[in-house]
């Protein structure tokens, strides 16, 4: 058996709820019912900071969705390896422990789940109670786009040896 | 030699502190001048957005001053609201209080000193660099700091603006079996907690004693928290309503944060303060963790506040079990209040020091005015005084970055909330 936890990052501004959203769209996704025996479980954090850590315990795969700035067109969809963010990780405040920070203490403490997916979705504006219109319009592809990967995973992780990946 | 150089260390962006903050000084002929630091975070104006809102708003609102610190925010807010409307809450609600505190103090006073103090005793870059090599006390770092976050979970819903506390009491009691499965982790976790004590007093860089007054709440029945009387090391002894008539907020050019002063002079407030003027207020355990870590009070070498915070940390610990450990559900999670126009104060212990809120309320309980002093802007004119006295001890013919490492570090020893210290000044708007 597989353990897939879906995390969404965020707060509650504006675009910063895009990975809360999107976690939501794929936790009304029926996992079970495709056949694995797999458990999908779908969590939104609001800013944890370390306490990222505790949630990849006892998950084989962690798919992180946040929220990013990168001056791509609003609802761009970009997939990253933890070591793309590792960049500017080096000067945390008490106040401040991002999510690069966090990784990589993961990495430093060795507590990182072997695979670890993380997708950005290009955000418009962090103001207001709700999602700017332009995300909510790409919302449902996003979620397609990216239960994608979860059903490849879950493709991969089960039936490795048949398909001899 | 010192003498005749001329140093000017200009830190435009201080590393690892909370807002924008900078550090300027000059040394001439051996001595520092104009020691500044200074704050340039935007003022956040909190205070006059309060204006006009209802008083159940305001615990929400003041939450979001600090990611980190909310919980206190919320306690001076509900304790100074309910003076205003002459409401007195129970005993059990005084216990939970004080038990959602003890969470923050918990998981504040863990990332201070996994985050700052102990990567800059050892030498090294962030808590990050330090996993490398010392994982283990790391992992019980965060493990510490959960614990805390967990707590205050267990009445606020959420750890990030927790929205569990309001005034007259707490939106709802959390069920007796939550309750008990964190006691047990709390009561599992006791040993970490101990052992973080004399690990980070051995690790403590020992430096000079420094002459200043301490300032914290005191209360005959308790280590202070939620309530008590405001004391000084120079035995000023006061109610919270008496605050102003000796403690003055006063602006300088160079920071939008207040400077307060006690009789004109700095003070400190926070962990270290509050140990000295309460040790006795401890609980046994926690004596003598302090004891065999070699620390004797009363203690003005700032550098021991990390292991203040790690022995209030273990004090926390040790309060939120016994507060958990007699847990009944109540019949009720809040007293009934009737609004009133009134003035009123409250002081609690904030993770960084004492926080007093005052609020003047109408008839129908919104809000005319507020005032709000964080403990980060009682601590800054000593934050500047220290750094003058330690950075001459530490050598003014040190190289430039030897100097300007020394005084960060000597800021992150204080780990000064800078967002929660700026204040709302002065607004003209002119409309034409």
């Amino acid at each position: 058996m597989s353990r897939v936890a879906v995390l969404g990052l965020g707060s509650p501004f504006g675009d910063d709820r895009a990975g809360w959203e999107v976690a939501q769209g794929l936790g009304r996704i029926p996992w079970a019912e495709h056949g694995s025996d797999s458990v999908v479980t779908v969590d939104c954090l609001d800013r944890p900071g370390t306490g990222l850590l505790e949630r990849f315990r006892n998950a084989d795969y962690v798919i992180l969705i946040d929220a990013m700035r990168s001056g791509a067109p609003a609802g761009t969809l970009r997939r990253m390896d933890p070591d793309e963010m590792l960049a500017d990780a080096d000067s945390p405040s008490s106040h401040g422990f991002g999510l690069e920070q966090t990784v990589a203490l993961g990495r430093a403490l060795g507590e990182l789940p072997s695979n670890l997916l993380l997708f950005g979705i290009e955000a418009d504006a962090f103001d207001g109670p709700r999602i700017s219109p332009a995300l909510e319009a790409a919302m449902p592809g996003l979620v397609e786009r990216i239960a994608g990967h979860v059903r490849d995973l879950l493709r991969g992780g089960l039936s490795a040896n048949a398909h001899g990946v | 030699m010192a003498e005749g150089r001329e140093i000017r260390v200009n830190v435009p962006l201080l590393a690892r502190v909370e807002g924008e903050g900078a550090l300027e000084f000059t040394v001439r002929d051996g001595e520092i001048r104009d020691m500044k630091l200074r704050i340039f975070e935007p003022p956040r104006m909190f205070e006059k957005l309060l204006e006009g809102r209802p008083f159940h708003e305001v615990p929400d609102i003041v939450a979001r001053i600090c990611g980190i610190c909310p919980v206190a925010y919320q306690m001076s807010a509900v304790q100074a609201l309910e003076a205003a409307f002459g409401v007195e809450v129970n005993d059990w609600i005084l216990a939970m209080r004080r038990a959602m505190y003890c969470g923050e103090w918990i998981q504040s006073h863990a990332l201070h000193v996994h985050l700052l103090a102990a990567p800059d005793f050892l030498g090294v870059n962030s808590v990050i660099e330090m996993a490398k090599n010392h994982g283990t006390e790391v992992r019980r770092g965060l493990a510490l700091q959960a614990l805390g976050n967990e707590l205050i979970r267990l009445f606020g819903g959420r750890s990030v603006h927790p929205v569990g506390a309001k005034v007259g009491g707490f939106h709802r009691a959390p069920d007796r079996e939550m309750v008990k499965r964190l006691a047990d982790r709390l009561r599992a976790a006791l040993p970490d907690a101990e052992a973080l004590v004399k690990w980070i007093a051995s690790i403590t860089p020992r430096g000079k004693e420094q002459a200043y007054p301490l300032v914290s709440l005191r209360h005959a029945d308790e280590y202070p928290m939620y309530r008590g009387r405001i004391v000084s090391s120079d035995s000023l002894d006061i109610s919270r309503e008496q605050y102003d008539e000796h403690f003055r907020e006063t602006q300088v050019p160079h920071s939008t944060a207040l400077h307060c002063l006690l009789h004109g002079q700095p003070y400190l407030v926070g962990p270290l303060a509050r140990l000295a003027l309460n040790r006795d207020c401890l609980p046994q355990p926690v004596r003598d963790a302090l004891d065999s870590a070699g620390v004797r009070m009363p203690v003005r070498d700032s550098f021991l506040g990390a292991t203040a915070r790690a022995a209030e940390i273990y004090f926390a610990m040790l309060e939120a079990l016994r507060i958990l450990d007699n847990y009944e559900l109540p019949a009720a999670a809040d007293v009934p209040l009737t609004p009133r126009a009134g003035v009123g104060i409250g002081a609690t212990e904030a993770p960084r020091g004492l926080l007093w809120h005052r609020y003047e309320t109408d008839a129908e309980g919104r809000i005319l005015a507020a005032r709000i002093v964080p403990p980060t802007s009682q601590n800054q004119a000593r934050i500047e005084d220290d750094l003058r006295l330690s950075l001459q001890d530490y050598g003014l013919d040190r190289s430039d970055d030897e100097l300007r490492q020394m005084g960060e570090m000597v800021i992150r020893n204080y780990d000064p909330c800078i967002s929660c210290a700026t204040h709302f000044l002065d607004l003209r708007v002119d409309r034409g």
